[in-house]
């Protein structure tokens, strides 16, 4: 009888909690249903794309140029180019550059920018593209227009999907060793424990340079 | 010998055997506290080097932090006290937390019937939790059943969850879980942060379970001597695959809070944090060979590991060096423990 009542009473809780769980819909139902009430992060991040970050991809700092900063006066260079929305000392730069492919990895294709005085290899990330460095990068971000963190991230992670889906696989289909690119990205550096050796660059923009006289036979 | 010789002597041997007892008074009130002295030796250096230490934000981030670990110390502490390991706890961690994401923001699709089925808050949480035991479950399974190590066992379910958790995310993070769900790691409750009500909690509910009930005597049994405790009648199958479940659900509970509280199911969350739990529960004073320890010993142990770590980040050390200092910490606390089974 004991043992009755005690499996009764474990039944009944069981289905209370299953109850309280789960519920059941027709999946055209929930796929027919407007979201409009909610934080459309995708929307916000395309937006954000075409009218504040490509816009202004042009002030980014040319990489060889931020490297002989930081290696003169590292904090004033962080001051002058770099951004982030929280405190630490990780924070974004938005760079470019130009220069030639000599490795094609798994997940990053390495690139030599050269200028006159200087090169720098960095390498470029093609597969793991995460983090809200090219969010954060240029401090276009509007704090004020987010009422919750959540949808902050997702803005992050929209943009992400956008680098990983549009930016990303054109190059990585025609990159070849050797061939020269012109890219802009965002990087992250760590102020106290500044490391430029191996940078690596989320790219925003990548155009691979055709080789002089190839369109000429 | 003569009544005055010998009384003299005895009044030299009972002075020496009166000495001799207060040293080993003293050396045992030192074992005991130990830990807590080291505590508050680490608090003392830590908050002399850094004015921002003894804040009370820095105190209540600490506390959060550590609340983790604790959970997961706790389930570690008692596979520990069976003279078990269990070192998938980080990877079920991670596979909990990303289930009772990827249910609470995508549910359940089943085309063929047109069929959707949504969870809700309580109904992802149970489904992590549920996850996270069965997982301890079939851990405890193949030990007792296979006799496989359980360092082996363990490693094997470390790769499998993982594996799952990739398979389940996609290799990627699943964010926006709603306000609800994330007050459960950032909410506060009567002045306190949730995810230390939920630790203490559970800490409470350990301490009771080990000090006042027969499965805790079975635990601590099992530990001591396998052999006996299963001449004695104990159900030694049983207790183990329970200890392991258990394990399995407060890891669960650990992947609930770090979901929550980043309000994302990271892919890679939870790496390396089995050994911050057997760290924890070493430092705790609990023996390796298993029948000897405490969870109160454990929860100490997390909080010197959970300064270690916020002190190192404020005294601006290296990441690298931090795993250096904490390898050495955790060598310190394995030699003084031996040194301390030698003494007694």
């Amino acid at each position: 009888m004991k043992k009755r009542i005690k499996y009764g009473i474990m039944l009944v809780v069981a289905l209370v909690l299953a109850y309280n769980s789960v519920y059941f819909k027709s999946l055209s139902e929930v796929k027919a249903t407007p979201t409009a009430d909610q934080f459309d992060a995708t929307t916000y991040a395309n937006e954000f794309w075409s009218t504040k970050l490509t816009p202004g991809l042009g002030q980014a700092v040319e990489i060889n140029t931020l490297v002989a900063e930081l290696e003169t006066d590292k904090d004033a260079a962080f001051a002058k180019h770099s951004h982030a929305l929280g405190i630490g000392n990780i924070r974004y730069f938005m760079i470019r550059g130009e220069g030639e492919i000599t490795t094609i990895g798994e997940n990053t294709v390495t690139v030599v920018a050269k200028t006159d005085q200087a090169q720098q290899p960095v390498k470029i990330e093609t597969e793991f593209v995460y983090g809200n460095a090219v969010r954060d990068a240029q401090g276009l971000i509007d704090l004020t227009e987010f009422t919750s963190t959540m949808h902050l991230n997702s803005v992050s992670e929209e943009i992400n999907r956008k680098i990983r889906t549009e930016v990303v696989p054109p190059f990585k289909a025609n990159a070849q060793k050797g061939q020269r690119v012109q890219f802009v990205g965002a990087i992250e550096l760590n102020q106290e424990h500044l490391r430029l050796d191996e940078i690596e660059v989320i790219p925003v923009a990548l155009d691979l340079v055709e080789p002089e006289g190839a369109s000429t036979n | 010998m003569s009544p005055e010789v010998y009384k003299e002597e005895k009044k030299v041997k009972t002075g020496t055997a009166t000495t001799s007892a207060g040293t080993e008074q003293y050396r045992q009130h030192l074992v005991k506290f130990q830990s807590l002295i080291a505590l508050f030796i680490l608090c003392l250096v830590i908050g002399l080097l850094s004015d921002k230490f003894f804040t009370v934000a820095n105190g209540w981030n600490v506390m959060r932090q550590i609340s983790v670990n604790i959970c997961i110390s706790v389930g570690m502490t008692l596979v520990v006290l069976t003279a078990g390991i269990d070192l998938s706890v980080g990877s079920i961690l991670a596979l909990c937390g990303a289930i009772t994401a990827g249910l609470l923001k995508f549910g359940l699709e089943f085309p063929a019937l047109d069929m959707f089925i949504g969870f809700t808050v309580l109904g992802a949480i149970l489904a992590g939790m549920l996850t996270g035991t069965a997982l301890g479950a079939f851990n405890g399974w193949t030990i007792t059943k296979f006799k496989v190590p359980p360092f082996v066992a363990t490693l094997a379910m470390l790769t499998i969850a993982r594996g799952l958790t990739m398979l389940w995310t996609e290799g990627f993070p699943i964010s926006n879980l709603g306000e609800t769900f994330s007050y459960l790691g950032t909410g506060w409750f009567l002045g306190v942060p949730l995810p230390v009500w939920i630790s203490a909690i559970i800490v409470l509910v350990a301490v009771v379970v080990t000090k006042k009930t027969r499965l805790g005597r079975y635990i601590y049994a099992i530990g001591g001597n396998e052999s006996a405790a299963r001449l004695s009648g104990i159900n030694i199958n049983r207790i183990k695959i329970i200890v392991y479940s258990i394990a399995g659900g407060l890891a669960a509970i650990g992947g609930l809070i770090v979901t929550s509280r980043l309000d994302s199911a990271q892919p890679n969350a939870g790496m390396s944090y089995e050994l911050d739990a057997i760290a924890a529960v070493v430092i705790g004073g609990t023996s390796l060979s298993g029948g000897r320890g405490t969870i109160m010993g454990t929860v100490l142990g997390a909080i010197i590991i959970g300064v270690l770590n916020n002190g190192l980040v404020l005294l601006d050390v290296s990441p690298f060096w931090q795993q250096v200092v904490k390898g050495f910490v955790i060598l310190l606390a394995v030699i003084i423990d031996k040194a301390n089974s030698k003494g007694e």
